[in-house]
Order: structure tokens, then sequence, then C-alpha cells
């Protein structure tokens, strides 16, 4: 029977505690007690703090009442009434602002349908530091309150400058002022502690200086005051890039040097992709395979640039080969991968040329006499040939000049092969009789930009 | 009427012999595989791998033969050989060759192997064949000029210091290419000569009054 007195009193005390009220400081709850420190805030500023009401029982709770009754103070909740489930809880923000100096208070009340929980919420209000924000930055009384620095180039400095004033009777002991947060730096002002006088006012400067790319955020305690300071880094452009090349004039079956340099120190390390297109002039191919950066047979090359520095490294090196191809037209030059201040696209003009030979022989064969031509033609409009055979005395063998038009061959091939202008073709003819009065011949190939004329002795 | 001749009209032969895209030799790339270089001085096209896993080759007008560990690669078909590298002598359509490894010489022709009972005691560096004359080029011949590659051609010797290449022709001029590195020298074709400075290959076009030096494509995936 003493047992069951004893059970019999623990009851009512267990079901006043099936609803509870924690105040959370992060994910962490701790019992709200029966009177809560909001500690001091400045005059105009919001001061907040989340609770949390578990429902500790084994039944639904439904929570009639959740107030706080006090000047000053608002609660962020669901609509009245909700509900509970066991086990579960709801956080709500309690907030505070006041502009008057004073000390406030509030009852924070909780009831359901199984127990209620009060709890005395004090808060104290004393004159704050009024904070001028000068342009760059812009600054905002929140809550909560901050600072923004705006976008930055990466690597660059943003510097702002802060007025700080006692705007009440009273002298301002400031026991806190300090800076946190990666890129952000008090770069001058006074040193923690010191005392603003009535009315008086002390200067100071933040420094913003993000080394890279991204998003920035910190803090300004200024003793009763926290400003959240925020800023963000962007990609520095890179002043455009001149692009080079060795001198003389651009031609057709060609190893050119390509070097990039910038006209200004760079402001940040940076790298990319320079990438050469070609659109040939001739409707016969629509590009020509050699025309590639010979590093790597390809058309893309990596750079880089170091902060500071003008020259422009490609794969590494301080230039880049590539081949101007065997076709006329224009090789294009681009930069990828880099926000530049300007356009930095580049083109050459490859020009339409005479037909050029790389090798020419002419031989004898029983009845036959042979030339071959390697060469290229970078017109695509090879076709017209006149050959005119030479006696040992250089005078004209009948039947003298021998036209042939080769125009549709040489544009079958082309097109079949698309692997630029150049071809080795070879002539023959076939003779009767003695060929060893043949000493050599004449020849004659026409392209679009004109005819070429060659002699070859025959071996 | 004995120098009267009957050339009958070009477009008649044309149809026989047609047009290519101009071919400059073989190369052994980086990785080991045989690729064929088209193109013209300049303007060079890389092929694909024709094979795979060579240790030599040289290829002169008629002929191309290529060494892997344990055969000999022709355009014709393939024959056992001493495992390792090899130095090639290539005449028209047969060659002289010599294996490292094993201190051996051979005759290569239609895809048989002979070998020879020659011996040397040194570094084979080059072989040049021609008109019924072998032609062998040791390290010790050349220790004054170079302790690099050398590369006995139809007309002189290309060999490489530290840091050029030099082309001497048979009066002894020399043209010299500024060059630094170079492992290898081989005999594209005719015309060209390939050398092997690390991973980058240059070309030296060989024939006379044209001689220049090129870089060849590379060949990234």
């Amino acid at each position: 029977m003493k047992c069951v007195v004893i059970l019999a009193l623990l009851l009512p005390f267990a079901a006043r505690a099936q609803i509870a009220l924690y105040v959370m400081n992060g994910s962490t709850p701790t019992p709200a007690g029966t009177a809560l420190d909001l500690g001091r805030v400045a005059a105009g500023d919001t001061v907040s703090v989340r609770l949390r009401v578990k429902n500790n029982g084994t039944s639904v709770a439904n929570i009639s009442r959740f107030s706080a009754d006090g000047i000053g103070f608002t609660l962020d909740r669901p609509s009245l009434p909700f509900p509970i489930a066991p086990g579960s809880a709801q956080d709500v923000l309690l907030s505070f602002r006041a502009t008057t100096p004073a000390v406030y208070s509030a009852n924070v009340q909780v009831n359901s349908q199984i127990n209620n929980v009060s709890v005395i919420a004090v808060v104290t209000v004393v004159n704050g530091p009024s904070l001028t924000v000068f342009p760059v930055c812009t600054g905002s009384d929140g809550p909560p309150p901050a600072i923004d620095f705006g976008r930055v180039q990466a690597g660059q400095l943003r510097l702002c400058n802060f007025y700080l004033q006692n705007t009440s009777a009273q002298p301002m002991p400031i026991a806190t002022f300090q800076v946190t947060g990666a890129a952000f730096r008090l770069s001058s002002g006074p040193k923690a502690p010191f005392i603003i006088a009535p009315g008086d006012s002390t200067a100071f400067v933040i420094d913003f200086t993000p080394g890279t790319v991204g998003s920035y955020s910190g803090t300004l305690a200024i003793e009763t005051r926290t400003f959240l300071l925020s800023g963000s880094a962007f990609d520095s452009p890179l002043p455009k890039p001149l692009l080079e090349f060795d001198s003389g004039p651009m031609q057709s079956a060609q190893q050119r040097r390509l070097s990039m340099r910038l006209p200004t120190a760079a402001p940040a390390t940076a790298s990319g992709f320079v990438n050469l297109a070609f659109v040939p002039d001739t409707t016969l191919v629509t590009d020509d395979p050699a025309v590639v950066f010979l590093a790597t047979g390809t058309r893309t090359l990596p750079f880089s640039i170091a902060q500071g520095s003008t020259q422009i490294l490609i794969s590494g090196q301080a230039s880049a080969m590539f081949q101007t191809g065997t076709s006329s037209g224009r090789i294009r030059f681009t930069v990828t991968g880099i926000s530049t201040d300007g356009d930095p696209t580049t083109s050459l003009t490859i020009p339409p040329a005479l037909l050029s030979f790389d090798s020419t022989t002419a031989t004898r064969r029983s009845g036959n006499l042979d030339i071959q031509v390697i060469g290229f033609d970078n017109t695509y409009a090879a076709g017209a040939m006149v050959f005119t055979f030479f006696d040992t005395s250089g005078q004209a063998l009948q039947p003298g000049a021998i036209l042939a038009d080769f125009t549709q061959a040489f544009r079958a091939f082309f097109t079949k092969t698309q692997a630029g202008s150049a071809f080795q073709v070879r002539v023959s003819f076939p003779v009767t009789g003695d060929t060893s009065g043949i000493a050599g011949v004449e020849m004659k190939l026409s392209n679009s930009a004109g005819t070429t004329t060659t002699q070859l002795t025959f071996k | 009427m004995k120098r009267a001749l009957l050339l009958l009209i070009a477009s008649c032969a044309w149809s026989q012999s047609g047009i290519e895209v101009p071919s400059v030799g073989l190369i052994v790339d980086p990785s080991g595989s045989l690729r064929a270089v088209q193109g013209i001085a300049g303007s060079f096209l890389l092929g694909p791998a024709v094979a795979t896993g060579v240790l030599s080759a040289e290829c002169s007008e008629q002929l191309c033969l290529a060494k892997t560990d344990s055969k000999i690669l022709s355009a014709t078909g393939q024959v056992d050989a001493p495992p390792g590298p090899a130095v090639f002598g290539l005449d028209r359509d047969t060659a002289v060759i010599f294996f490292p490894q094993s201190q051996t010489f051979a005759r290569w022709h239609d895809d048989t192997l002979e070998l020879l009972d020659w011996t040397v005691d040194d570094d084979v560096l080059s072989i040049r064949t021609g008109d019924d004359k072998v032609e062998i080029a040791l390290r010790r011949d050349w220790a004054r000029e170079t302790n690099g590659p050398v590369l006995l051609l139809k007309e002189g010797v290309l060999f490489a210091t530290a840091d050029e290449l030099v082309l001497r022709r048979p009066d002894a001029s020399d043209m010299r290419f500024e060059l630094t590195g170079a492992e290898s020298v081989s005999a594209m074709g005719p015309h060209y000569a390939a050398i092997r400075a690390g991973a980058v290959t240059f070309v030296l076009r060989l024939d006379r009054g044209h001689e220049q030096l090129f870089l060849l494509p590379g060949n990234a995936p």
C-alpha cells in the first residue's frame, strides 16, 4: 500500500513534464528552466533565440497556447492549436527588438491539455554604437545586421571605411572589437578595449581580399552588436591576350610559331586553351587536316599564365608550332577557358598560290617517258597541263605543246581524299622509237592563281 | 627518222597512273607503333598505326622493313629474326641487317633471312649497302665526331651531337641544324630522315638544295 501512494504522488509530476521547453544552441537543446536571459542587445537591434517544445509523453499533445507576453517580444510559431506527436518536437523563434534602453521581460507560456510550461524571458537594451558604412560597401540593419563587400575580382583588395559613433549621452566602453572570416581583416582603427565618448566617433577600415573565386563570410563584433560580413570573388578577366606569329608572310606548307602574351601583367593566375580552326576558300573540301599544332597533332593546346606575368606558356613552352596546311583559306585562333577583356580571336589568311612543286622527276623507260610531280595546289583548281618536249639541242619536238586537262581527275582526287591539296601525279607518255634524243620537257601547270612553269631533264 | 617519235597524248596514260597522296615514309612513334607519314615538306599527315611493338624501321625508295622483338616485317610478309632491335642497310629489294642483341648479321630478301658469319667488336651504328659494297659505321669510327646516333645515307651521312644535327655530304660540306637530345636517326624513305628526341620526332628533308628540319605532328590521342 505504501508503494501505491508513492506512485500516485509521482504521476502528476510525470504528467507535467510531458511537454517541455528547451533553448536551442545550434542542434543542442538545453532545458529552458524558469528564466531565460537573452543578454544585452543594442537599441534598435534584434536578438533572437530558437525555442523547442517537445512532447516527451506517450500521447499526442495539443498545443493550445504558445505566447510571449511582453513589450518587444515576438514569437514565430505555427497557428494554434497544433498537435505534437509523442516523441516529436516543434521549434519556434523568439525575437526581441526595442529602441529604448531598459530591461524588458516577457512570460513565455506553452499550454496543452496535458501540462503547461511557463518561462520568464529577460533582455537588456543598451545604447549601442552607431555604425556608418561608406560606399563601396553596403550596410543593412537586418536582422541580422550585415555588411556586403560586393563582388571583387579574385586576388584584388577591396577596402571598406566605417564610422563608429556613440549617439548616447553616456560614455560607451567597447571591450569587443574584432573581425573574423577568411579574406576579411581589420586593417586600421582602434584597438579594444576603448571608450567612445558621448557624441564622439571613431573610424576604422576592413579589408576584403579574396584569393580565389567563391563566396566569403565573416563577422564584425562590436561590443553588443555583431554584423555579418559577406562578399564574393569572381574570376578575374585577363587583359586581352595578344597572339603573335614569327615573321614572314603566311603561306601554305609552312611550320610557323605562335606565341601569346598579355599587354599588362596578369592580375591572377589563369589557364585556358588556345584553339585553331581552318576554313578553306574552296568548297571542294571542308577542312585541311594538316592544319594542326605540331606538339600534339591536334587543334587545341592548354596554356597558363602566372599572376604578375605577361608571358603565356603554351603547353608549358614559350611558343607553339603549327602547320599551315596546303589549302588557301583562313586559320582562326581562339582562346577558351578564361574571361578576357576583349575578344583575342586572331585570323591568318593563307592566300591562293601558284601550283607548288615539292619535287619533280623525268625518267625514261622502255617505250615510255615518265614525269612525276609531287606538290600541292592550294586553290584546288589544278588540271590544265601543257608539256613540250625538247631534243638535246633545245629544239621543241613534234607535235609541240601537248595539252591535257586533268581538272576532273584532280577534283575527284581532292574530294575523295579530303587530305589537303598535296598530290603525287605521274604522267606517262608512250613513245615509239629512240628516246635518247629527248633531253627534257617543259611543263606548265595551271590553277586559279596562274601558271607554273618548270623544265625537267630526263634521266 | 631515228629521232622521229610518236608521243601519244597524255590522257591515254593518265588512267594508268592516277593521282595519290604523296608518301613521305614510315616512322616508329614513341609508343612503338609503325606509322605512315604522308604529305609534303612542311605539311605532314601522320597516319594510323600499321604495326605495333616495333623496335626499329627503315625505308628506301623500294623497300621498308620493320623489326619487332622477334620478327622482321615487310610489305609482303614477315620472317623470324633474332630478338631485339635491328640496324638496317637497304639496297633496292634486299638488305643487310645487324642485330645488336645477338651481335649477328643477316641478309634479308623476299621475306627470308640468311645469317652471315660476319663479326664486329664494336657497336654498329649504321649500315650502307649498294654497288656490291657494304659499309658499316662503328662507334669507334665516329667517336671523335659524336657519341650520338649516326645514319649512313646514299649520299653522305647524318649524325647527331648533343645539340646539333649534322648532314655531311660526300664533299665533306656540313649542314648543321640546331637540335638537342637526338636519340635516334632513321631513314623514313629516300628523301627524309626521322630524328627522335624524347617524345618529339623531327623530320629532315635530305634532298640537295631543299635541306630543312621540320617537326612531325605529335600523336596525342
